[in-house]
């Protein structure tokens, strides 16, 4: 049993953008601690368990995302743990950047974050216990070149972040921001590989950060112990503001 | 389609359970009659979201009605349709009606 098992059974953790990437490996860990996870994204399924649940939406659309929630509520009862994870990301010189593509970022990465705290929170205050989990990313800091608007609704989310940890605490929610650094995902993929090592070179601690990383942070916000934390960003790798 | 009556319900259980997460004193009226905004009204900044985030919460779960009360139509009212509880249920209906 690993030392979260007893703490996350039965949890019902909602991830967003569980098809693929950090947010896949996040729902299977929570999965292997024995949550109930329902997982968000446009695309159909990628899990199969029978402790996992799909809503196939896009959360940038807000009424699918409130929709989503009341299913939850119908279905589960509760929220207690939410990882906003959904993002998208096009890196290409601001010059060259298509608006279609600016827009589906801003979107995704930042209002359907907003939108997913705001539905989970309506449900969580009623149990006056709930913790929200932005994945933010270094590029909020480092600000890359390419990176411009996804960069930017990063920064926006560590924003998002401070607001709503003021306006969620009194119903015992706790809201915080996970920056991670480059991990080996699809995402990363679409960086070239010596624009990456560049930006990487920047971290004092300067190498690819792998699931447990990640794992060891969300373990750590979405704890119960953690009550006492909140409007937190931080981030893997050393980079800071 | 949901009722006037369910939604004077819905109306009555929200400010029932505002009283159950408020101080004795701090109680108000449990009426459709009751003020829910302006001076006139008992229901303090956080208390009036608890409120529409309930109303709205059970319309959508138990009625499958996805409306949002804090629109900009809401706000371009001449009368405010949070006056009271009766006036927002009025206008749950008139929104009711259009979808």
């Amino acid at each position: 049993m690993t030392p979260h098992q007893a703490e996350f059974s039965d949890r019902v953790v909602v991830v967003t953008g569980a098809r693929k990437g950090i947010g896949r490996m996040i729902a299977d860990h929570f999965l292997d601690q024995g949550a109930r996870v329902i997982g968000m994204s446009r695309g159909e399924a990628a899990i199969s368990h029978a402790n996992y649940d799909h809503r196939r939406l896009d959360v940038g659309d807000n009424l699918a995302v409130r929709s989503a929630f009341a299913a939850i509520s119908r279905t589960h009862g509760r929220v207690d743990v939410v990882i906003n994870n959904a993002g998208v990301l096009t890196s290409v010189h601001a010059l060259l950047m298509p608006a279609s593509r600016a827009e589906e970022m801003v979107r995704t990465n930042f209002l359907g974050a907003f939108y997913v705290a705001c539905e989970a929170a309506k449900l969580m205050r009623k149990g006056k216990y709930g913790r929200i989990i932005n994945i933010g990313s270094m590029a909020s800091v480092l600000e890359p070149v390419g990176d411009s608007i996804y960069a930017a609704t990063k920064a926006a989310s560590m924003t998002l972040t401070g607001v709503l940890a003021k306006e969620f605490a009194s119903y015992g929610i706790t809201v915080n921001t996970l920056a991670v650094s480059a991990l080996q995902t699809d995402m990363l993929e679409q960086i070239p590989r010596d624009t990456m090592a560049a930006v990487l070179a920047e971290l004092p601690l300067p190498r690819l950060a792998t699931p447990d990383d990640v794992f060891n942070v969300v373990d750590f916000f979405a704890s119960s112990a953690s009550s006492h934390i909140t409007a937190q960003t931080l981030f893997l790798g050393g980079a800071h503001a | 389609m949901v009722t006037s009556d369910e939604v004077g319900a819905i109306i009555l259980h929200a400010l029932e359970a505002l009283n159950e997460d408020s101080n004795p004193e701090d109680r108000i009226a449990v009426s459709l009659e009751t003020p829910l905004f302006g001076a006139d009204s008992g229901i303090d900044s956080l208390g009036f979201v608890s409120l529409i985030t309930d109303v709205e919460t059970a319309l959508n779960v138990d009625h499958d009605l996805n409306i949002s009360l804090a629109d900009d139509f809401a706000v371009s009212r001449a009368q405010s349709p949070f006056a009271t509880g009766e006036t927002l249920r009025d206008y749950i209906m008139t929104l009711a009606a259009g979808q």
